[in-house]
């Protein structure tokens, strides 16, 4: 319960915007609670574990270099966001999103909206666009390696960041490079392995870095496009032991 | 008694001063139908303890239409036909009613004036029938089966069998929300709010009447340019609040394309102007459809605004923006071959 004077500026507050806006211009919290499952996207991987899944409301990034399991793990929560029947928009300014390890990793294609167009502003604006209109659960950006100076990087989507807050759907930009000037929950992806089989790569095992240092492993396979969930680094290091 | 008057506008009059006239006799009389363009039939029948003497009505009807803005001539007649045509020999601002029998007023006019096909009218006068007296005077079987079932019912009005009925038409109804701010809003995202709460008196009406939103006005008064006015087309037409703000977010997303004030980037202050009242008006609406929406679906009520924002995407970005994926064959030779991209909105 807030003091007096607490109570008094909020229903000032309260006051000027319903005199600017008109009476029906807030609504009582209440009506809006959301339960504590709705918040994340569970992959259903180690993930999970160290991270709790993908955040909705607040914008995250997937960072790492090229093969190193990002996109991967991307699919997985695309494949998450569509589980009770939602769309989500990928953001492809590169054309290279791979349709079918997308529908390997449990991806529905036609409840999957794909906007390929070179220019960032285009790209941002239909992010911003499906953000906006509250009927996406889930929209990607897939900013590809970044090497031309006409790339979308990490840093430009800053204008998502406001539509994606307290909303219900998650913004996962998956990009070469960490933003700099942005703060962003991001989870670092590196590769750890190659895996070799007749002179030929055939996959790569890879770990995410979460928060308080916790790592999940994860072993990507070309053939048969699989993803294998390793768990997390510190389970496996007391199983060991 | 049938008693039916027939209002016309001037042939020159705009399509807004025909409105306007329109309005006026929606607002007098009880049941009003288009006949054609411009000209208006009011049936009368059962309204002279209520209104008064028809013609009297008449001449209120003309000057209320004057006030509108708009001037008409009306004729008073048994039938709508012959209030017709005599509406047509009345000068504007003046009424007219038919002081004889309706057979005997048309008796001397020429064959033309019945609702007859030209080259008709001309095999009449090659025959020497040159007004309508002539052509009722021929035998009504004879002429439906020489010159069919349009020229016969024709005969019928030139024998005074005049029971067209009028087919009315509801009067327009204006649904517009409107609000005056104490500040001046100048950003979007602002004004966009402000909106929000417009729409949802706009779409309570809208529902209220069972009617969706065709074609949405922004009227928006500004401190330091010109009013600005955005005109949406919503397909499909819609009555959610949610709908019609969207439709109304990607107009002003578009305004720097399409505005003479200066430019900007979208959302800057300087391409929207301070905006000091602004109005949501539905100008054209329809019967609200219903629309099944994914019954078991948790997620089908998005489906149509992701669709929605498909459609908005393909007519920003153009042709091959907006795709969708499906998998052909996923053990193909060759990459190109495994996936087929269509566009989401053909």
């Amino acid at each position: 319960m807030g003091s007096v004077a607490t109570v008094a500026a909020l229903d000032g507050a309260i006051a000027r915007v319903e005199r600017r806006y008109g009476s029906r211009a807030l609504a009582r919290g209440a009506s809006f609670e959301r339960r504590s499952d709705e918040g994340v996207l569970r992959t259903g991987t180690a993930f999970d574990r160290i991270a709790g899944g993908v955040p909705t409301g607040a914008p995250c990034a997937f960072v790492g270099t090229g093969a190193c399991g990002k996109l991967a793990l991307a699919l997985r929560a695309v494949a998450a966001a569509q589980r009770d029947g939602a769309h989500v928009m990928w953001v492809d300014p590169t054309a290279s999103l791979d349709a079918v390890a997308a529908s390997h990793a449990g991806v529905d294609l036609d409840r999957l909206l794909v906007v390929r167009t070179r220019r960032r502003e285009d790209a941002l604006t239909s992010a911003a666009a499906a953000l906006r209109s509250g009927g996406f659960r889930l929209v990607a950006l897939d900013t590809g390696p970044g090497l031309l100076a006409s790339s979308v990087r990490a840093d430009d989507v800053a204008p998502l960041v406001p539509l994606v807050r307290g909303s219900a759907a998650a913004l996962v930009v998956v990009t070469d490079q960490a933003p700099r000037r942005l703060a962003l929950l991001t989870f670092r992806f590196e590769r750890v392995a190659w895996e070799r089989e007749l002179g030929r790569t055939t996959g790569w095992t890879f770990r995410v870095a979460g928060a308080r240092g916790a790592e999940a492993l994860f072993h990507a396979r070309s053939y048969p496009r699989t993803l294998l969930d390793l768990g997390v680094r510190g389970e496996l290091l007391e199983a060991s032991a | 008694m049938k008693v039916f008057a027939v209002a016309r506008t001037a042939q020159a009059a705009s399509d807004a001063a025909r409105q306007r006239a329109l309005d006026a006799l929606h607002t007098a009389l009880p049941r009003v139908g288009v006949l054609d363009r411009g000209v208006y039939a009011c049936d009368l029948r059962g309204t002279r303890r209520l209104l008064g003497a028809p013609l009297e009505v008449a001449r209120r009807i003309v000057a209320l239409c004057e006030r509108a803005g708009a001037t008409c001539a009306i004729g008073v007649g048994p039938g709508t036909f012959v209030a017709r045509v005599l509406a047509d020999q009345t000068p504007l601002g003046e009424t007219r009613e038919l002081a004889m029998d309706a057979r005997a007023f048309l008796a001397p006019l020429p064959v033309a004036t019945l609702p007859l096909d030209p080259r008709i009218v001309d095999e009449l006068a090659l025959m020497g029938i040159r007004d309508v007296a002539g052509f009722a005077a021929l035998d009504r079987g004879s002429v439906l089966d020489r010159l069919g079932r349009a020229a016969a019912a024709a005969h019928a009005l030139a024998s005074g069998m005049d029971d067209l009925p009028v087919h009315g038409v509801p009067p327009r109804r204006r649904i517009r929300a409107g609000r005056r701010f104490d500040d001046a809003i100048g950003s979007k995202e602002q004004l966009v709010f402000a909106l929000r709460v417009l729409a949802d008196t706009v779409a309570d009406r809208l529902r209220a009447d069972g009617l969706a939103a065709l074609r949405l006005v922004l009227h928006a008064e500004r401190e330091d340019a010109p009013a600005l006015r955005l005109e949406r087309v919503l397909l499909p037409p819609a009555a959610e609040p949610a709908a019609l703000v969207r439709s109304l977010r990607w107009a002003l997303d578009e305004l720097p394309h399409r505005s003479f004030v200066s430019a900007g980037t979208p959302g800057d202050r300087h391409a929207l102007g301070r905006i000091e009242a602004a109005a949501i008006e539905a100008v054209e609406v329809e019967p609200l459809r219903g629309r099944q929406l994914g019954l078991f679906a948790p997620d089908g009520a998005h489906a149509e605004e992701a669709i929605a924002v498909a459609q908005h995407l393909r007519g920003r970005l153009g042709a091959g923006a907006v795709l969708r994926a499906r998998v052909q064959s996923p053990d193909a030779r060759l990459p190109e071959r495994e996936v087929e991209w269509t566009e989401v909105v053909a």
